[in-house]
């Protein structure tokens, strides 16, 4: 094969390549991240899985209660997470701590 | 129980007035938490990464893959701020629109990119501000990355300069700012909305449509994404659709409290002592990754074993990577690859030797840059808030046989 040939041929290839991506859009798959059952849970599920997945959650490990808190307050204040009583907070961060909880207050 | 903690912690506290501070009290650094495994679930165009969440998609590359001085785009790291994110664009009538301070408010098409526009092709290491956020205790808010948030392509596109031109800046321009495609579920909460001052801008910010000879995947920005080589990639905006220059920086929660580190010398901080002052974290810390082996990886004694990884900076260049087989007393140099990729590319390095007994060795890697700025020890980073910008030395602990 004369190297013109084989950079036509390579760039057909990667023309035909381009196009077949582009004509179709992707799926993203479900990934389950089961919650701990327990007191609050429901609460908790429909609160922090409204705008992202629990396992953007669990990610950050095992928290003390005052982290918990924090990390809830922060997704109202900055996120606007609709959120509106204290009692709601005080469910979601007990349920956190309870499950996902180091054992720390602080 | 809680009672009982709390006695823990005002146990832990008194002592620490007395040794002036405890570890976790003052906030320390450790080696970030390595050799997670893969999901069973492969993403789209991607093959199975480390998964942390699939509403938005955070996945991250495993260590294995830092052995080449390319990261495949399916081994490629993801990460989207806004779970919401088309799953289809139609290149065809796909468009970035250029407002604000301009003479002409304008759309370009993909194929006005590229065709219209001058293409460049350049190399560059995307890595997140907050790779190898585990290191950092307590826990700093963000993905708890081990040290996989990073990846190194070649890219193709057009300037942003001259697509800014073809627009024409008004005078008073002073800020551009960037918003791609992905939304937040929830109407208030903000977009995310990132702004570059215009005096920064140079002729290697490119908007990028091919990666690696292919068009993006989806989930690393298709069809178009924002590259700025050497800065971390909080600004290099996926799905890029709207650029907008202003006057005035705007308020931007994402500008103004995420992404930014104390702004002192040693840009640190203690968790019970905040710095008030920051800035972003921008340019890239000079840094090393050992691809192979890997913690657990068996080896023959007596026989060859080749270290590979790969080394960067924010633009400076490698100068060095030299390796530790003694706990970081005697350094020996690796050998770098040709360096053909440029000053923002990874540098890929090998270093040869026979483990001379059987057991657990531990192996060090350390890179230098052109400035002279090394990598410190994992233990010697100092702690801030957002976990960002960690450089520590790499180090994996294999098996003599
Ligand atoms: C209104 C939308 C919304 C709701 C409701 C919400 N979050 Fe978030 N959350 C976000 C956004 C947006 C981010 C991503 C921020 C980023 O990309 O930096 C986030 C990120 C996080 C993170 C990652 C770490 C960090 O500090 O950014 C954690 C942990 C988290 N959320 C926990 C929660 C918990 C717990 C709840 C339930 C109380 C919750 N979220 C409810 C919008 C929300």
């Amino acid at each position: 094969m004369t190297s013109l040939t084989k950079s036509i041929l390579i760039l057909l290839f990667m023309s035909t390549t381009l196009f077949a991506e582009s004509d179709s859009g992707i799926t993203i798959p479900y990934v389950d991240f089961p919650m701990k059952e327990g007191k609050g849970m429901y609460s908790t599920k429909g609160k922090c899985n409204m705008c992202h997945s629990f396992g953007y959650v669990i990610n950050q490990g095992l928290q003390s209660k005052k982290f918990w808190r924090e990390k809830v307050i922060k997704m109202i204040v900055i996120f606007k997470a609709p959120i509106k009583s204290e009692e709601d907070i005080e469910t979601v961060t007990n349920y956190l701590f309870e499950h996902y909880g180091n054992g720390e207050l602080e | 129980m809680e009672r009982r903690d709390f006695f823990k912690k005002a146990i832990a506290v008194a002592g620490s007035a007395a040794i002036g501070g405890t570890a976790a009290e003052a906030g320390e650094t450790v080696h970030p938490v390595d050799n997670r495994k893969v999901s069973d679930i492969a993403f789209p165009q991607k093959r199975p990464l480390i998964t942390y969440s699939d509403r938005p998609p955070l996945l991250e590359t495993p260590r294995e893959v830092f052995t080449s001085a390319l990261t495949p785009n399916d081994l490629f790291f993801v990460r989207w701020h806004m779970p919401m994110i088309p799953t289809y664009i139609n290149p065809r009538t796909f468009f970035i629109n250029i407002n604000g301070l301009v003479e002409n408010e304008i759309k370009i098409s993909l194929e006005e990119l590229k065709t219209a526009f001058e293409q460049v092709e350049l190399t560059a290491v995307l890595q997140c501000g907050g790779n190898s956020r585990t290191a950092f205790k307590p826990t700093a808010s963000g993905i708890q990355w081990g040290v996989g948030a990073m990846g190194c392509a070649r890219w193709k596109g057009v300037r942003l300069k001259d697509v800014l031109k073809k627009a024409g800046l008004k005078n008073e321009a002073a800020w551009i700012s960037f918003n791609g495609e992905d939304k937040a579920v929830y109407n208030e909460t903000a977009n995310f909305v990132r702004e570059l001052k215009l005096e920064d801008l140079n002729d290697d910010i490119i908007l990028a449509y091919e990666m690696n000879g292919e068009e993006l995947p989806y989930l690393n920005g298709y069809p178009l994404r924002l590259i700025i080589p050497g800065l971390y990639s909080d600004s290099w905006i996926k799905m890029i659709s709207n650029i907008t220059v202003t006057k005035e920086k705007q308020k931007l929660h994402f500008m103004d409290h995420a992404y930014r580190v104390p702004d002192n010398e040693c840009e640190c901080e203690t968790p019970e002592n905040l710095v008030q002052k920051t800035k972003p974290i921008e340019e890239m810390n000079v840094n090393s990754i050992i691809g192979y082996p890997s913690t657990g990886s068996k080896v023959r004694n007596a026989s060859d074993l080749i270290v590979r990884g790969v080394a960067f900076d924010g633009g400076h260049g490698i100068k060095k990577v030299q390796i530790s087989i003694d706990g970081g007393k005697i350094w020996e140099d690796a050998r770098l690859d040709d360096g053909t990729q440029g000053r923002y590319a990874y540098r890929s390095f090998t270093y040869t030797f026979k483990p001379k007994k059987s057991g657990k060795l531990t192996i060090m890697c350390k890179a230098t840059n052109e400035k002279g700025e090394e990598q410190p020890f994992a233990k010697d980073i100092k702690w801030n808030h957002g976990g960002y910008k960690y450089n520590g030395i790499d180090e994996v602990t294999i098996e003599v046989v």
